[in-house]
């Protein structure tokens, strides 16, 4: 390990200005909360811009490539990516809270604006972190904040339920990520994955049963952040329990960042760095992860998929639905391949918005019909056409229907399968994509096939706001789904991590 | 000014956008007409000055490519969204904005107090928009695009009158029989793709220049590819639609069924025509589809009482001209007529629209009468058209019917000719049936209607398409009468398919008497089926029932009901019998019940599981944890 000095730290500031930006936000946001003393849209509005000036030094920092803080965490096109994902989202979830009733009738006044911040704060740092320490931290700065978002209403008993369960959970998952974690500097000598990298590669440990037990131990960790079988007991009840607007939080941007993480942990530490065998990435013999990963992803999109066709509440159908996408999402790791990565990456940007544009439908539904059941939506179709409309759009794409950009993400890691000869995975993979079809068209089927109990008019009023919110989500949406080369050409230059070429 | 080119599709996107979304708002008829009429307008002038700077250039080098973006890259699969500018697409530009703004400006009177009048323009600016993408397009995928697009767009604008039956049961009928003749098109996508690598036309038909004529690849690809053409294109087996299709407002039944989109089967096959030089069987099987569409229909359209009936007909039989000219090898005629039938064709159907209009929505001819005093401008234009259509110099239909009935006597034999020929009169014969029936003769309809002539909106447009179905044969005259400009135009589109066909074909010895010959006989056969047409109908007033081989042309051949019985009905009896009361109900639901039971039985030990109790969960977790770790040690 490197000596840390006073001037190495300086020096390392300079790539660490999102972060610092990040920081500064969540203590100006806890401070204009403070002297407001009421809710207040401004503190919403400084954390948004806040996340916007982060997001463009972000962006600044596209193409850079550099390890700061001796090894703490990287800067590469990889975590620049997700950074700028996770921006994107955290705005969005800010916006929700705008228009949620359960937010806004809660008795807390804006502490949920600087606590997502400091979230967005922790995916940062897990999409950058380099060590195994830094991982660890970043995730359960994360978990914190998730932790209390959950409990947020904490009137309403179903919220502190889930989040005692959240906690709990997450205590035992973390627990165990983190034995994982010091087996494998017991075995190395080093947190940092780089250098963990190279030993592995050299030394006779490869093969070693400890190792692949210290692997899914931490793949318990991760797993755990994207609710990947049999890590994912808490998702249907947090989901479920917790104000939409974080559910939609810990949907999309606590789920990314898990994947941030875990593609960093696994892509650096188990493959042969710099070695490419006829395009593909060599894994450190004996040790092999990939196959861990397909199990999980397997088992993720089958118990997900099936569960998710019984659900009565659209909150937990969409719980139920995001494990299984995540099962979708791993598939990319499975073949190890910068094509994999590539269309991971594709994958979660389109996820993104298509998640977070079912969520926001559920919450306009719920701040009218004050449900989140499937039979409360009886009819909604009538009484509000275009949220229906958006909600048909964001149904089409989580089920991966072409001309839009869940059909590209599938797209592509089904293509990246098939070319690493993988078939019979894609076989499973579209196969159910037909079931997922099955819920998502359900919701349609509410909408817009049954007549809702009580008169057809007058129909609902939403602002206008709400409309250009929804409208923000699903243009991506369909505009990537019908031009996704330039998608596809950032997802590429991503995938590139520091250290791997 | 080629900066701006690619306004020619954004425009009439945007006319789309806005009158979809904003035009009910608007409200405004004046501003969504019009609005929509401009965006066609502009990229109609773009087309001209397309044409100015292609004249610049030397003719060999006469074509443009605008490469915009690079659509779909994977793996070796990579589609560019380009534009190709040559002399075809040119051409093809100019007669869809054309003829397109002109039945925009008509539609506006015709539409006037419609409730969709805003939907009805965003739907004719969308056409365009697929249209100009089928055209333009150098790519097979983004051909297709365009082609589905205007199969969407013909199918809402069937439907529009949604609230009435018959109008969803035609745009279903042509939207299926479409799917018919798409499976062909991407048939022969895929073998394109698969065994050349690319879906780029210039590349493929570069790539197949090579081939030995009549490789069963190519036949094949030809073939299917024509299959897509008689879809779109309306020739047997899949013509049937189109006479349905009149079930649309009439501006659409010019714009899209008469003069574009059912056109854009012969333009595939003018755009690939060095795929069918070198497939001359292929071309021998569309040279004989061609001819039997075009008797078939020709006397179909004999007995029609229903005017736009009448005018469908007519536009299946002309496409079987314009496939009979692409089976004899002779592209520049078949291009050529494709034009001037755009021209008589829409100026038809907008006057049989004019005549609707001013007969409050009365369709039977029997019904007419008479009408040429009440409506001066419609009448004298239609009757332009009919002239125009039945071969009478020196009118546009004149020189492209000749120029296909010589080039099928030169290169297919005296009986095809004669096939052509005998079509033609009846061509001839049903026109002035119809002239005569409507026009002439004594009013027949009731007397409380009183007909009217149309708006201005409505007549402009007729004029503009009388003057252009008067003069529009004069940029392919006769070899005889001297210099063919249209021969010259595309001379360097067709050059290499020209080369191929020399290599199989003696060269026909040009003879300037058999020209005289030909010509003189179509003439004297199109007069004589005019006379005799004329002096029957102008003056009947009573009609009695049809009988014989009448009635068999009345009920059109029994197409409809033959196809029910052989197709429609086994399909449906089948589905009925067997896949819905055997594979439906037994086997799938059979199987989706059995899941259904046995997940069911599952989700409930499963909610057992998701009990809501966290130390089961962390239980679970953990010997989750430790299964996969006994997994893979002793595996």
């Amino acid at each position: 390990m490197q000596e840390l000095t006073l001037k190495q730290t300086l020096n390392s500031l300079s790539g660490f200005i999102p972060e610092t930006v990040l920081i500064a936000t969540v203590i100006v946001c806890l401070f204009l909360d403070l002297i407001l003393r009421k809710k207040s849209v401004i503190v919403a509005v400084a954390g948004i811009v806040g996340l916007l000036v982060s997001g463009y030094f972000a962006y600044l920092q596209f193409g850079m490539r550099e390890v700061i803080f001796t090894g703490m965490a990287v800067v590469d096109p990889f975590a620049v990516f997700f950074k700028i994902l996770f921006v994107v989202s955290t705005i969005f979830v800010i916006i929700f809270t705008i228009s949620s009733k359960e937010i806004q009738e809660s008795t807390h006044h804006n502490e949920h604006v600087y606590l997502m911040v400091a979230m967005a704060l922790g995916a940062f740092l897990m999409a950058s972190a380099s060590n195994m320490i830094m991982m660890y931290l970043s995730l359960e700065t994360v978990s914190i904040s998730s932790y209390i978002l959950s409990g947020y209403t904490k009137r309403i008993k179903r919220s502190s339920e889930a989040a005692m369960k959240y906690v709990i959970y997450g205590a035992a998952s973390s627990g165990i990520m983190i034995y994982g974690m010091s087996l494998i500097y017991g075995f190395t000598g080093s947190m940092n994955i780089y250098e963990i990298s190279a030993i592995l590669a050299k030394s006779a440990v490869t093969g070693n049963p400890v190792i692949v037990m210290s692997i899914i131990m931490i793949l318990a960790g991760f797993g755990y952040k994207i609710s990947s079988v049999p890590f994912h007991f808490w998702t249907p009840d947090v989901y479920e329990g917790a104000p939409v607007p974080v559910t939609a939080f810990l949907a999309v941007t606590s789920s990314a960042a898990g994947f941030a993480v875990m593609i960093r942990f696994f892509a650096v530490t188990f493959l042969q760095n710099n070695i490419l065998l006829n395009g593909k990435l060599q894994i450190i013999p004996g040790i092999n992860w990939t196959e861990i990963i397909v199990v999980l992803s397997v088992a993720s999109m089958i118990i997900g998929n099936f569960t998710a066709v019984w659900q009565q509440s659209v909150k937990r159908m969409l719980a139920y639905s995001s494990i299984a996408q995540g099962g979708y999402i791993m598939l990319g790791m499975t073949m190890a391949t910068q094509q994999g990565l590539t269309a991971m990456l594709v994958y979660l940007m389109g996820y993104l918005f298509m998640t977070l544009g079912a969520f926001y439908v559920v919450i306009l539904v719920a701040n009218k019909v004050d449900s989140d059941e499937l039979v409360d939506m009886r009819g909604f179709g009538y009484k509000s056409p275009v949220i229906a409309v958006f909600m048909a759009v964001f149904m089409f794409s989580l089920a991966g229907i072409p001309s839009t950009v869940g059909f590209v993400g599938k797209f592509y890691l089904f293509s990246a399968l098939i070319e690493s000869n993988m078939v019979w995975l894609a076989l499973v993979a579209v196969l159910n994509s037909v079931v997922s079809l099955f819920f998502y068209i359900k919701v349609l089927k509410y909408m817009f096939l049954m007549k809702p109990e009580e008169e057809l008019t007058p129909k609902y009023q939403y602002g206008i706001g709400n409309y250009a919110v929804l409208l923000l989500l699903a243009l991506p949406v369909m505009f990537f789904g019908l031009y996704f080369a330039p998608l596809v050409k950032i997802a590429e230059y991503s995938a590139i991590l520091i250290g791997l070429k | 000014m080629q900066k701006y080119f690619i306004l020619i599709v954004a425009l009439p996107l945007l006319g789309f956008l806005i009158n979809i979304f904003f035009g009910k708002k608007i409200n405004s008829e004046k501003f969504s007409g019009w609005l929509s009429s401009l965006f066609v307008l502009i990229p109609f002038l773009i087309g001209i000055s397309m044409l100015f700077q292609l004249l610049k250039l030397p003719p060999e080098s006469r074509k443009i490519v605008f490469n915009y973006f690079n659509w779909i890259s994977v793996g070796n699969f990579n589609v560019d969204y380009s534009f190709l500018i040559d002399p075809l697409s040119l051409v093809m530009i100019l007669v869809v904005t054309g003829i397109g703004f002109l039945i925009h400006v008509y539609s506006i009177g015709y539409m006037h107090g419609d409730d969709g009048f805003a939907r009805f323009f965003s739907f004719l600016n969308l056409f365009i928009f697929a249209m100009l993408h089928l055209i333009l397009a150098d790519n097979f995928l983004v051909v297709f695009l365009g082609w589905e697009g205007v199969g969407l767009c013909s199918y809402l604008l069937i439907g529009f009158w949604y609230e009435k039956k018959f109008t969803g049961d035609a745009a279903k009928k042509a939207f299926i029989v479409n799917r018919i003749g798409d499976f062909g098109f991407m048939t022969a996508m895929f073998l394109v793709f698969a065994n050349f690598g690319t879906l780029n036309i210039s590349a493929f038909t570069g790539s197949i220049a090579g081939f030995a004529v009549n490789t069963p690849l190519l036949v094949t690809i030809a073939l299917l590819f024509f299959v897509g053409a008689t879809g779109k294109s309306a020739q047997i087996p899949l013509f049937v639609w189109l006479p349905d299709a009149m079930a649309g407002p009439t501006p659409v039944s010019a714009l899209i069924h008469a003069a574009t989109m059912v056109t854009a089967g012969i333009y595939l096959i003018a755009r690939t025509s060095l795929l069918y030089a070198l497939a001359p069987t292929a071309s021998t099987v569309i040279l004989i589809v061609g001819i039997a569409t075009a008797i078939l229909s020709a006397t179909i359209a004999l007995k029609q009482n229903d005017i736009k009936k009448i005018l469908a007909y007519s536009t299946v039989s002309q496409l079987g001209f314009m496939f009979i000219a692409l089976g004899t090898h002779s592209y520049v005629a078949a291009v050529f007529h494709l034009v001037t039938h755009a021209f008589f064709k829409a100026l038809m159907f907008l006057g049989s629209g004019s005549v609707i209009h001013g007969m409050h929505e009365e369709q039977d001819i029997r019904k007419m009468g008479g009408l040429k005093d009440k409506m001066k401008i419609t009448y004298i234009t239609f009757l332009i058209g009919a002239i125009a259509i039945s071969g009478i110099p020196p009118f546009a239909g004149f020189f492209s019917k000749d120029e296909i009935l010589y080039k099928t006597f030169i290169n297919a034999g005296i009986i095809p000719y004669l096939l052509v020929l005998i079509t033609a009169g009846f061509t001839a014969f049903y026109m002035f049936r119809l002239i005569g029936l409507t026009f002439f003769g004594k009013p027949r309809y009731d007397a409380h209607i009183h007909p009217h002539e149309s708006p201005g909106t409505m007549t402009i447009p007729l004029i503009i398409l009388a003057v252009l179905s008067v003069t529009g044969g004069f940029i392919g005259l006769p070899h005889l009468l001297g210099f063919n400009v249209l021969d010259h135009w595309f001379e360097p589109v067709f050059k290499n398919a020209e080369m191929v066909i020399k290599g199989y074909t003696p060269e026909a010895e040009h003879s300037a008497s058999v020209e005289i010959i030909l010509i003189f006989v179509s003439i004297i056969v199109a007069s004589v089926a005019i006379y005799i047409s004329f002096k029957k109908y102008s003056k009947q007033d009573k009609f009695t029932e049809e009988k014989g081989f009448g009635k068999v042309l009345e009920n059109k051949y029994y197409l409809d009901e033959i196809y029910d019985a052989t197709v429609v009905n086994p399909i449906y009896k089948t589905s009925e019998s067997f896949l819905w009361k055997i594979f439906d109900v037994k086997i799938i639901d059979g199987l989706v019940n059995g899941i259904a039971g046995f997940s069911s039985r599952l989700s409930l030990d499963w909610r057992k599981i998701q009990s809501g109790i966290i130390h089961d969960y962390a239980v679970l977790a953990v010997s989750g944890v430790i299964l996969i770790i006994l997994f893979f040690l002793f595996k």
